[in-house]
């Protein structure tokens, strides 16, 4: 008698997704194909049609209306300047949508769910624990599943990246909204708003530096996941990242790695501005 | 297909074991010395269940040590080239520059034929072409026949992401088969009416591919034999224009700006041996000479593999029990009583 018992689960889940791709395999494929049409497509055809100097001066205004520095916009427009230099425009758009529709989802699912958190000690407890399977679980496991299921394309790399980039988001949400002071909300209370009002008028916005964190991982871990969804034919610079790779070109594999690191760049600071409580517009810069 | 990189570090143990006098290994002088035969630890399916085959060859009949040594395809040749392994049971010879030069040098032989009739190309799901009364599914192109019919279909093989185009599977960014396959795009004028789709790594590939068979839907994608899908599914290879050295050069060569169609060429897959056990030892070159699987013995065994999710060694036993026929065409008779013995 072996000391350890056979347990598999290997049959059951094989057998599972078969079934599941024969009886939803063609429904799912209309989800991924309405992702497509209704929201990814489009964005992608707007951002790759639109002149590049246009989204640069757009990215700049963005830039200074977070930072409120105009060397810091000034840098960061040129950052992605130099991607469109290195020959990258056209994948970094394509990226760019990819990453902005997975972050418009997690924050679609991120948002309600941790605001639903903090109101529900007891689901908390149950939900932690899956958000910690959500963000170790190695991707492959549930990517190509997510293949058979969508796909080949964006769409399993859009929902691989929001089960893996909303997490944090969830997180800090809740945290930031549990974190908001007790007598804040009793002195709102006695004002006699309503629960909806509270967490419109008070709760979020007190947590939005939380929140705001949150949704700088989201996006930073969103655009890590772009390699990994380039592995099952998303274009982008994440394709271009694996090719260099698989072909032994080191020097084109660096080059749409370092163009992924400056929009990272790009995006963490726009979103870092965004979440830092606004200076006053004279008068002492506080450090950061 | 088989020059895709992986991270299997190679590992090579010197074995100092002196196993002298093992009883059986009398006709086999290397194995007789006591010398370990390294074998080269294949990552693909055919080349996983053909060193198996051959493993247990070596060891129930011939007495031999054994050891299975992994790494890539490109890492595992040059290894053969120094004798630091004996033998890759299923080499593509001719299709990588580390063979074709250990070849010129002389320093590995081959032996035999391993598999006969391997094929690569362009195919569709049979349902595509005949349709499946059993599933209920219609003929979708009942007149497609050879790549060139290929532009009047974009809309069935649409792209979802591009739905003015259809979409060829191609292979992953990496394999030599992606540039052929990109430069045929060009060859056949589909570069316009057909994305050119890599799907990232095979496993993305055989998913797409099984999901949209048991689906039952249409599919267009580069695919070859033997293979564990090849096995399991009944695939139809659209026909290109015959085998042309000339311009099957211009589609290996990725940067040609005009290439022409051709087939690919017929593959010679054979068993090979580094120099040194080729010159030592002429029994089990015998057996090697002899060693071949038939084609579709050899699908079926990999879709048997990948249904019941065997490993090779698994599926190298049942073929013992199931084909003695096969097995027993390539050994003398005593070396095979021994195999039978063993099993």
């Amino acid at each position: 008698m072996a000391f350890f018992l056979p347990i598999s689960i290997k049959e059951p889940v094989n057998h599972a997704l078969e079934q599941l791709v024969l009886r939803f395999g063609n429904a799912l494929h209309l989800v991924n194909e309405a992702i497509l049409q209704g929201a990814l497509l489009p964005l992608e055809k707007l951002l790759r049609g639109a002149p590049p100097a246009l989204i640069l001066l757009l990215i700049a205004l963005l830039a200074w209306h977070a930072t409120r520095r105009l060397t810091h916009a000034a840098w960061l427009t040129g950052a992605l300047y130099l991607i469109g230099c290195f020959g990258l425009w056209d994948m970094l758009m394509q990226t760019l949508a990819l990453v902005l529709v997975s972050t418009v989802l997690a924050v679609l699912i991120g948002l309600p769910a941790g605001v639903l958190l903090a109101r529900l000690p007891r689901l908390r407890r149950w939900a932690l624990p899956v958000l910690d399977v959500m963000q170790t679980l190695p991707t492959f496991v549930y990517l190509i599943p997510a293949v058979m299921l969508f796909g080949l394309g964006k769409v399993p790399a859009i929902l691989a990246t929001v089960v893996y980039a909303v997490c944090p988001l969830i997180r800090l949400t809740e945290l930031g909204i549990r974190q908001v002071d007790h007598d804040v909300a009793e002195a709102a209370w006695s004002f006699g708003t309503t629960r909806w009002q509270l967490l419109i008028g008070v709760q979020l916005p007190l947590a939005l530096p939380s929140i705001m964190a949150g949704l700088n991982q989201t996006v930073m871990m969103a655009l890590a996941m772009v390699v990994i969804a380039s592995m099952i034919g998303a274009r982008g610079l994440g394709e271009d990242v694996l090719a260099g790779i698989q072909t032994l070109d080191v020097g084109r594999g660096l080059q749409a790695g370092l163009a992924i690191v400056l929009l990272a760049i790009v995006i963490d600071r726009i979103t870092q501005g965004w979440g830092r409580p606004r200076r006053p517009q004279r008068g002492n810069h506080e450090p950061h | 297909m088989k020059y895709l990189p992986t991270s299997l570090p190679i590992t090579l143990f010197s074995l100092l074991l002196a196993c002298a006098g093992t009883a059986g290994a009398a006709d086999a002088p290397w194995c007789k010395a006591g010398k370990p035969v390294k074998l080269a630890g294949l990552n693909w399916e055919s080349g996983a269940l053909l060193t198996e085959l051959i493993k247990t060859v070596l060891e129930q009949g011939y007495g031999c040590q054994t050891e299975i040594v992994p790494g890539t395809t490109v890492t595992l040749e040059t290894a053969l080239a120094s004798n630091d392994i004996q033998v890759i049971a299923e080499e593509w010879v001719g299709r990588s520059e580390a063979w074709n030069k250990a070849a010129a040098e002389g320093k590995v032989k081959v032996a035999g034929k391993v598999i006969v009739g391997a094929t690569e190309g362009w195919y569709v799901p049979d349902y595509v072409i005949k349709g499946d009364s059993k599933r209920g599914i219609a003929a979708a192109a009942p007149r497609l026949n050879s790549v060139a019919d290929l532009p009047a279909y974009t809309a069935l093989f649409k792209d979802e992401e591009e739905p003015a185009r259809g979409r060829f599977l191609n292979c992953p960014t990496g394999w030599t088969c992606e540039g052929v396959n990109s430069q045929k795009l060009k060859a056949y004028g589909l570069q316009n009416s057909y994305v050119n789709f890599r799907p990232g790594t095979g496993a993305a590939l055989d998913a797409e591919i099984s999901s949209a068979y048991q689906r039952g839907k249409p599919i267009l994608f580069y695919y070859w034999a033997p293979t564990a899908l090849m096995g399991k599914y009944r695939f139809i290879k659209l026909q290109e224009p015959a085998y042309n050295e000339a311009c099957f050069k211009t589609l290996a060569n990725k940067d040609h700006p005009k290439p022409c169609g051709s087939a690919a060429p017929e593959a010679l897959i054979q068993t090979a041996l580094s120099k040194p056990l080729a010159d030592a030892d002429p029994a089990l070159v015998a057996f090697f000479s002899r060693f071949n699987v038939p084609i579709n013995v050899l699908n079926r065994a990999l879709a048997h593999m990948a249904d019941n999710k065997l490993d090779a060694a698994a599926e190298a036993k049942l073929f013992f029990a199931q084909q003695p026929k096969i097995w027993h065409n390539w050994l003398p008779a005593d070396v095979a009583a021994r195999i039978k013995q063993a099993q």
